[in-house]
This record gives C-alpha cells, structure tokens and sequence, in this order.
C-alpha cells in the first residue's frame, strides 16, 4: 500500500500550530532566512525552476518558467495568491488557511523575495471567514514580529500582504478573473494575451499563485532541488529529440471525496494509480466503481477500465484528462452519470460569467438538454444511419453496421463542443471555463453513452450495472489517443 | 439610472467602528475602487442588506459612480439587495454533497422551517415571515471530505444528519 508523506500537511494537527511561536518551533521561517541569507534572488528563481515544481491551482504550469516571463525592470509587480477554492470536489487549501496560515505566509515571503515583490493579495473566497481570520491573525503577528512589514530582519526587504475578500463567484478564481475582481469590478476574465505576468492587477506584472504552489517554496529553499526531485515520476518528453524530462515532481494535496469510506485530504507523491488513492482513502463505499472525476468537476470522468491512470500532470493530460486542483470525486455502481452530469451543469449555469455568447448561452442549453433527458423527455429520432467505430481495418470508420438516431445526445455533444471543441482544443470563448464545461459534457456522454439512451428511450433514469453503462475502451474514440508514459530513467 | 433617481429611503453611513475599518482598507490599494468587495461586505454586516443608499454611500466613499458599484452587486451572489433573516442558511448542492444526500437535508430544513428556497432574485422566497432564518442552495463550499455540509451565517457545519440538523437550528 502506497503511504502517505506529509510535508506541507506534516504539522498541520499540531495544536497551536497556527500561532507564531509553535510554528517557530517547527522551523517555521528558517527557510524564509535561509533564503535570504544564503542565496540571491535569482538563485531561488532558478531551484524553483529545478525543482520542477507546477501550478497546484488548475492549470499545472511550471511555476519557475511563469515566473521567468514576467520582466524584472517593471515596478511595482504583485503577488496574488489565490485561495479562492471554488472548484467542486477541491478543499485542500482551507485546511492550510485554517490551521498553518504562517506556513502560507512563509512562502509568499519566499516569492516576494525571489522576483523582488513588495505588494501581495491573499484572494480568499468569500465564505471562508474562518480561514480569512486565522490567515489575517497570522498576519498581524508576522508583521509584529517583524517578518512583514518595512525592512524585513534588516534586510532592507519591505513585503506587505493584505487579504481581499471574494464574494461567491467561482469565476473569480480564474486568474484573470481574480485580477479584475481585486480591483473592485464584475470578475470577468480577461483576454490573453497580455498574461498577467506581463501585465496583471493594476496594469503591473503579477504573479498568480496558488495557496498549495507556495506552501511548497519553503520545503523546496529548506530541503534543496535534489530531495525535491525525487519525489513523484520525471518522465521523458519524447516530442523532444533527445528526450528532455517532464517533471512531476513533489506531494500533492490530494482532495477525495464521493463514495469512498474515509474522505479527506492525503498528501502522497504524485504519480501514484487512481485505484492506489481510492485504498489509501477507506476503500470504496460500494461494491465496484463505476467513475472518477480526477481533477475537480471540470476534469473529463475516468471509467472504470481507467482505474490504472496515474494521477499527475502527464498522465492525466495523456489520458485525455487533466490533474486539475486535485479534487477526485468518486463513484459507485449505484450513480446515475446522467444525474450527475445534470448536477454539475447546473453548477457551470449558474457560475458563467455571461461575457462570451457561447457560453453565456451553450452552458444554460447544456444543461436544459441534460434536464430534458433525466426527466424523460430526451429525444430520439425513427431513422438509423451507419455506424461508425473500428472496422474491420482495425482503423476507425464505417463499421458496416446502422445505429439508432438519439437526437438530443447528437445535439448535447455538438453544443458542448461548440463551446469549446473538446477534440481540437479550440475555444471559442475568453476563458477555459468553456473547456471546463464541453470537458465533462462531452466525456461523460462517450464514456457512458448506454445510460443517456436508456435514460431516452425508457423515458426515466435507468441505473445500468457497470459493466453495461460503460462504453468499452476500444469501441470509443475517447480513448483511442490515450498513451501511457514512460518515466525517464526507463528511456 | 442616474444618481438622482435613486430613491433613498433610510440614509446609510458607517458607524465608527467601520469607519475606522474602511480607512485601513482604502490604504492597501493603489486604486480606491480596488477596496470594493471588502468595503461591499463591511456595508453588506452592517446595513443587513445592500439598499441603494448603501450603494449610494459606498460609490461616494470609493469615488466611483453609483452604477459602478450596482454593477458589482448584482454580479456576486454573496451580496443581497433584498432583506435577508437574521440567520442565512446556505446548504451545498453539488455533486461530492449531491453524493451524501445533500437532497435530504434540504427537504429537512424546508420541513423544518416551513419555507420554501429562495431564489437569487426572490429571497424573500426563502425567508421565514418572522424574518429568522433565510434558506439558500449554494455551490460547493470547499468541504466535500464532511458532506453533507450547510453554513449558517459564517459557521460551517459538516456531516450533517436530520438529528443534527435540528440540534443546530434549536440552539440558535
Ligand atoms: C474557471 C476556472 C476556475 C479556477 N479556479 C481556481 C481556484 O479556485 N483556485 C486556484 O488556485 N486556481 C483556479 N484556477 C486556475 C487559475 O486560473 C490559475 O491557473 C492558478 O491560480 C495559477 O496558480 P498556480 O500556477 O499556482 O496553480 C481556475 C481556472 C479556471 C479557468
Ligand atoms: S468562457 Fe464563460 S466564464 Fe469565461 S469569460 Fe467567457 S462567459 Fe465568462
Ligand atoms: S460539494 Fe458541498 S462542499 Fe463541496
């Protein structure tokens, strides 16, 4: 069995860890001093890039290459750490602003120093008031005891950090979304170009950053790029010639809720299976899985012929899925995929920003079809017409035989994909929660295509076993581009 | 909807005490407008409910037009414009709480209060006549290891059960 290795949550449970003096104890901000004493700037900008180290937050990008584009002779430029946690099935970093904000704080510390920061903004979601408050204690004191404030321990470092609250949008927590939310207006996102790097929150360069992605800092300054490394599979970038390392370094928060007997957060290396997690968690409450969602409710559905899918950046992204914010959501053979769906596209209806019309409008239509189909109204036309799938080639095509016409699944994939092509990875809107939507819409409805038809033809919700709900590997396209990597050393 | 349209009713300013608050905020920003969330929610605890005088007020203290800040309001659905009771309840609906039977403690607590849910544009759907309690559906509230979770005003309660349920709205 895989174990647990604690080291952003090591002392989590440690009573009074939250107060200055505990954390002390704890070597809290020795590594914040290490840096400060022992390297410059760019040193620690350079392990960071070593380390491998990527954005814990969503997107899963290096965090020491974001932090190589922004321009270090534009002042002033800001760090915004994101808290804003809103993505379905994702609870890690309440925990760190709860119970170790100081460990947060040390990490800032570290990131405003490296990239020569004065100015940070903690966006904390609006309904974390608890986590606002500890964080903001902690603050105090830091500032008392002179780790905040103007001429940090003599260093002639000046690092604010104040907190902003958000006000329930989830949108909020998509960078650019956040910026324009920090200062004062609707958090609707911008388009990139420019990146925020480059030109963020009050037209300056900004960094945004993930609570998870600099709580990991200290340990990275603390232990050095070589202990780092060697946690979690490097694998090889074949694209390249030679083959350059893909790095999927570090523990990850990861966050599992759904049908399995003991919930919660567990910090393991990354790269372990998904069956792994779902033991490391209680086991499953149930008889067999039937699905997992592996990177929050925008993360394409796992079946479960894909149970063997590591769960890191590369493997996820090669199985036509994605990490995400590491928010697996699990379940058994007794969910209806349809009902589900309907659940979190009514979730994406509600929280559309409303600035782009394909996704201002596809994400309610979305949802309406998949409402009309769990009520028994979907619609299925009287005609057939050739099916397609692996024929006798053993390539895809027409496979000689007819299927059935089930025009409101043809009609749900084609507005999904018109939101943003799940196949292509195109966009037709400002910001990836487009993406965030077709993601799930589309994945759901190929992967398990025999619970939408049931569900249309018999005129109701129709739980399918497992076996039979599922459509298997080879007979669906979804799959067919899905890899399995190498690790590096193997090559 | 120009400023002199609006009709205010009951003037609103901050008491001292949010006052002395508001002049720390308005410091961390280059921008003024920047302190809008934190000054909508200071405004939002103290007045009960976003009335158009507050909007009024927390326009001129920001320097911004009124519209601006109208404009903010309605896109986050943390602030009311609406009367809300004295205790909000705020019960998770998405899919990990979905998984734990979010659906029953809803219907617990429409029972129990004898409400209906309210609407983002109708709380007054939502509120109990004595003006109590206000029930609301919310998206995931980043506790999804304890669901089913509700959060009542600013506290959070986890792993909910019917017997829970009525232990937390008895004792308020
Ligand atoms: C719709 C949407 C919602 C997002 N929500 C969050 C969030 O709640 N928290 C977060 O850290 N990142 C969120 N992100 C990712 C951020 O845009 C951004 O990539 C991240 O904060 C960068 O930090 P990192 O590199 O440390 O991960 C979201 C992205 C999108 C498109
Ligand atoms: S894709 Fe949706 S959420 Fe993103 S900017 Fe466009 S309308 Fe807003
Ligand atoms: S779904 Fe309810 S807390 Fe996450």
């Amino acid at each position: 069995m895989v174990e647990e290795r604690r080291i952003l949550y090591e002392h989590l449970d440690v009573p009074d860890i939250n107060t200055f003096d505990v954390f002390r104890q704890y070597d809290g901000y020795t590594r914040f001093e290490k840096a400060i004493t022992e390297y410059q700037p760019e040193d620690i900008a350079k392990m960071v890039m070593d380390s491998g180290l990527k954005g814990r937050g969503g997107a899963g990008f290096s965090t020491g290459l974001k932090w190589s584009f922004v321009p270090r002779d534009i002042k002033p430029c800001y760090l915004c750490c994101n808290a804003d946690e809103s993505e379905p099935g994702t609870f890690s970093n309440r925990y760190v602003l709860e119970k170790n904000p100081h460990l947060l704080i040390e990490g800032i510390l570290i990131c405003c120093y490296a990239m020569g920061i004065e100015t940070t903004y903690v966006y904390i979601r609006g309904e974390f008031t608890l986590g606002k408050k500890m964080l903001d204690a902690a603050i105090k004191e830091a500032y008392e005891k002179g780790y905040l404030g103007k001429d940090i321990r003599g260093t002639g470092l000046n690092i604010d950090i104040y907190t902003h609250p958000g006000a329930g949008a989830y949108i909020c927590g998509e960078e650019t979304g956040l910026i324009e939310s920090l200062e004062g207006k609707r958090g609707q996102p911008r388009n990139k170009p420019p990146f925020p790097a480059v030109e963020g929150v009050f037209g300056k360069p900004t960094v945004v950053q993930n609570v998870e992605t600099l709580c990991n800092l200290p340990f990275i300054v603390g232990n050095g790029v070589e202990w780092y490394t060697q946690m979690g599979p490097t694998y090889a970038d074949t694209r390249a010639n030679p083959p350059t390392p893909d790095p999927n370094t570090g523990t990850k928060l990861y966050c599992i809720s759904g049908d399995v007997n003991e919930p919660g957060v567990y910090e393991l290396d990354l790269g372990l299976t998904c069956s792994e997690l779902i033991e490391v968690a209680g086991g499953l409450r149930g008889e067999e899985v039937k699905a997992v969602i592996p990177g929050g409710s925008s993360a394409p559905i796992l079946t479960h012929y894909e149970l063997d899918t590591r769960l890191d950046f590369t493997s996820l992204t090669l199985a036509k899925s994605m990490l995400g914010s590491g928010g697996i959501i699990v379940m058994n053979e007794t969910r209806n995929i349809v009902d589900c769906l309907l659940n979190i596209m009514k979730f994406y209806a509600h929280e559309s920003c409303g600035q782009c019309t394909p996704c201002r409008w596809g994400t309610p239509w979305v949802r309406d079809i998949v409402q009309r189909i769990a009520d028994g109204d979907g619609r299925k036309s009287t005609m057939t017409r050739p099916k397609f799938g692996v024929a006798e080639n053993g390539r895809w095509g027409d496979t000689g035989e007819t299927e059935e016409i089930y025009e409101d699944l043809d009609l749900l994939e084609s507005v999904a994909n018109n939101i943003a092509n799940v196949d292509t990875m195109t966009w037709n809107t400002i910001c990836v929660f487009g993406i965030a939507v077709s993601w799930p819409a589309v994945s759901y409805l190929r992967k398990f295509r025999p619970e939408f038809e049931a569900a249309i033809r018999e005129g109701k919700l129709v739980t399918l076993p497992v076996a039979e709900a599922t459509v298997p590997p080879e007979e669906n396209y979804a799959y067919q581009q899905r890899f399995i990597p190498k690790e590096f050393a193997d090559l | 909807m120009s400023d002199e349209l609006i009709q205010i009713e009951t003037p609103f300013a901050f008491n001292e005490e949010n006052q002395r608050e508001f002049n720390a905020l308005i410091g961390r920003y280059p921008v003024k407008e920047a302190a809008m969330l934190p000054t909508l929610h200071l405004a939002q605890r103290q007045a009960g409910y976003i009335t158009p005088a507050v909007m009024k007020y927390v326009a001129e203290q920001l320097e911004v037009s009124v519209m601006k800040v109208k404009d903010v309001v309605t896109f986050y659905p943390m602030f009311f414009e609406e009367p809300v009771g004295e205790y909000v309840i705020r019960v998770c609906h998405t899919l990990p709480c979905a998984l734990r039977d979010c659906k029953g403690v809803l219907e617990h607590l429409k029972a129990k209060l004898d409400t209906d849910i309210a609407a983002e544009t109708n709380l007054a759907k939502g509120t109990t006549p004595d003006g109590k309690f206000t029930l609301m559906k919310v998206e995931c509230l980043a506790s999804c290891d304890v669901a089913p979770v509700i959060m009542v005003n600013d506290d959070l309660y986890k792993n909910l059960t019917p017997e829970k349920i009525d232990e937390i709205i008895d004792n308020l």
